[in-house]
C-alpha cells in the first residue's frame, strides 16, 4: 500500500513539472497583451503620479496618462503597487507590463537605466529635492556630509543622497513616501525625492513640519515610461503617446494636476 | 482620513491575511501528510527525494521561495503565468506557502507515526485490520494527540509568516498598511495591527488547549 501510493506520488510530481515547461509561446508583446486585453502597469502610490483620492479611487496624472493610453489601444490597464526596487524583476517575469511611475530617464547606480529597459518618449520634467525638517541648519551642500540621507532603493535621489553624505551613511526604502516619514519621524536628517512628489506632500497635510531644502539642486532630469528590452510595446506606447500630445489630452490632464509647466513641449521630437 | 475609512482598509488587509491563513491551512495539511509518507517509504530512492525536497524548502528562506514561485515562471516561460490570472500574486504566495508549511508538518507528521510503538500494528493484524485500516483507524488517531502540540506551534507561526507576502506585493494587511496608511505618516495603525494579531492568536490557543483537553482521554 504504501509503496503504491509513494509511486503514484512520484509519477504525480513528475507530471506536474513536465506541465509547467509546456504551453510556451513565441508571442510578440504587444500580441500578448492584445490577446489577454489588458496591461500591467507597476506602481507605487504618491501623489500627484498615481495616489487615491478621498473616494478610495486612484487617480494622478501617470494614472489617467495610463488608462488615455489604454484606451487609444483599444485594451484596458490594469495597475499593481510593486515594491520599487523589485521593478526590473517585475518586468522581466512579465509580471508588469511598463514601469510607469515618475520613472526618470536616467542613470541608476552609475548605470544607465537604458540597459535596463526601453524608454519611451520622455513626456514630463522633473528634477530632485532634497527635504529636510524646517530648521533643520542644513544650508549649503558640505554641510550634509556625513548626516543620515534617506531615498528610495534604486532610485536617481539615492545617488544624490549617496553624493551628498557619503555611501554609508543613506538608508534606502522600497518607496520614496517611506524616506518621507523617516525624515518627519527624526529617524534621519534628509530624504532626497522627486520634485513632483515633494511638492504635492512636504510642508502640507500630514507633514506640516518638512520643507524642500534649497541648499542643493541636483540636474534636471525627465520622466518617461519604462518597457521591457526590445518590446514592441514601446513603440505602441509612443503612437498613444504622440496622440494624445496632438490633441491636447495630455496638457488638460497636466493642468488637471497642476504640471503645466513640466509638461514636455513637442513631445517625440 | 476617518477612522471608519483606516478601520476598512486595514479589515481589507486582514481579509487577504485570513484568506492566506486558512486556505494555506487546508491544503498543507494533507500535503504534509502524503510528504511524510514519501520520506517514510520503503523503497529508499523515493524516501531521498522526499527527504532532499524537505532538506530543501527547510533550508532556504521562505522569502526566496515566494521570490523564486512568482519570478522564476516568467522567465522561463517567457510570459508569467501569475499575470494572465486575476489574484495572480496571492496565488503565487498561497503555492510557497502551501509547499514550505507541509514540508514542515510532514516531519511533524513523521515524528509522531514513528512515536507509535509497534504494539499497535500487530494489534491491528491480530483484530484482522487490513494494514491501511490499522493506519487510519488507529495509528492516525494517536498520532494526532501526539502532534497537537508541535502543531500549534506551527499554526501560530503561520499567522506571523503571511506577512512575509508582502515582498511580492500581495495586498495582505501589512502590505495594504505601508502603501496607503503608513505612506500618509500614520503610525498607530501599525499597533491596531498588532492587536488583531494577537486576538487571533489568542483565539487559536484556545482553540488548541479545548482540543488537547478533549484528546486526553486514555491517559493514564
Amino acid at each position: 500500500m504504501k509503496r503504491i501510493l509513494s509511486v503514484l506520488l512520484a509519477v504525480m510530481m513528475l507530471a506536474c513539472t513536465l506541465f509547467a515547461f509546456t504551453s510556451c509561446g513565441e508571442e510578440s508583446d504587444w500580441e500578448k497583451i492584445e490577446e489577454r486585453g489588458y496591461f500591467y502597469c507597476g506602481i507605487t502610490v504618491y501623489e500627484p503620479m498615481n495616489y487615491y483620492d478621498e473616494e478610495g479611487n486612484l487617480v494622478g496624472f501617470d494614472t489617467e496618462f495610463a488608462q488615455a493610453v489604454a484606451e487609444k489601444l483599444g485594451v484596458e490597464v490594469k495597475f499593481t503597487t510593486i515594491s520599487w526596487p523589485n521593478k526590473y524583476m517585475e518586468l522581466n517575469s512579465g509580471a508588469i507590463d511598463a514601469i510607469w511611475n515618475g520613472f526618470t530617464y536616467g542613470d541608476e547606480d552609475g548605470v544607465s537605466r537604458t540597459e535596463y529597459v526601453d524608454f519611451t518618449y520622455s513626456y514630463l520634467e522633473n528634477r530632485q529635492v532634497i527635504v529636510t525638517a524646517k530648521n533643520s541648519g542644513l544650508t549649503e551642500k558640505a554641510s550634509f556630509a556625513g548626516k543620515k540621507g534617506v531615498a528610495e532603493g534604486g532610485s536617481s535621489g539615492q545617488a544624490v543622497a549617496e553624493e551628498l553624505a557619503g555611501e554609508d551613511k543613506v538608508t534606502t526604502f522600497t518607496s520614496q513616501v517611506d524616506a518621507l516619514r523617516e525624515v518627519a519621524s527624526g529617524t534621519a536628517d534628509f530624504a532626497v525625492i522627486d520634485y513632483q512628489m515633494a511638492r504635492a506632500m512636504v510642508g502640507v497635510g500630514d507633514y506640516p513640519n518638512l520643507e524642500i531644502n534649497g541648499a542643493y539642486s541636483p540636474d534636471s532630469e525627465v520622466y518617461a515610461i519604462g518597457c521591457r528590452k526590445g518590446s514592441d510595446f514601446t513603440a505602441k506606447i509612443n503612437e498613444a503617446i504622440k496622440a494624445l500630445a496632438e490633441d491636447g489630452t495630455l496638457a488638460t490632464l497636466a493642468e488637471k494636476y497642476g504640471l503645466e509647466n513640466d509638461l514636455i513641449e513637442n513631445i517625440g521630437e | 482620513m476617518t477612522f471608519s475609512q483606516i478601520n476598512q482598509i486595514l479589515f481589507e488587509g486582514f481579509g487577504v491575511t485570513c484568506e492566506l491563513f486558512f486556505l494555506t491551512l487546508v491544503f498543507a495539511l494533507p500535503l504534509g501528510l502524503l510528504i511524510s509518507f514519501g520520506s517514510m517509504a520503503k523503497l529508499r530512492p523515493i524516501a531521498w527525494v522526499f527527504r532532499t525536497i524537505v532538506w530543501i524548502i527547510r533550508g532556504t528562506p521562505l522569502m526566496l521561495q515566494l521570490f523564486v514561485i512568482f519570478y522564476v515562471p516568467g522567465f522561463l516561460l517567457g510570459r508569467s503565468p501569475f499575470a494572465e490570472i486575476d489574484n495572480g500574486r496571492f496565488i503565487a504566495a498561497l503555492i510557497a506557502f502551501v509547499i514550505n508549511y507541509a514540508c514542515y508538518f510532514s516531519e511533524i507528521y513523521r515524528g509522531g507515526i514513528e512515536s507509535i510503538p509497534k504494539g499497535q500494528y500487530e494489534a491491528g493484524a491480530v483484530l484482522g485490520l487490513t494494514k491501511t485500516q490499522t493506519f487510519f483507524h488507529i495509528v492516525l488517531m494517536q498520532v494526532v494527540k501526539r502532534i497537537l502540540a508541535p502543531m500549534s506551534n506551527e499554526v501560530i507561526t503561520l499567522v506571523k509568516d503571511t506577512s512575509l507576502a508582502r515582498v511580492i506585493a500581495v495586498a495582505e494587511i501589512f502590505f495594504i498598511n505601508e502603501m496607503s496608511l503608513l505612506s500618509k505618516g500614520l503610525i498607530w495603525p501599525l499597533f491596531y495591527i498588532g492587536v488583531f494579531f494577537l486576538l487571533f492568536v489568542g483565539v487559536l490557543t484556545v482553540l488548541f488547549n479545548y482540543l488537547e483537553r478533549k484528546l486526553s482521554y486514555y491517559k493514564v
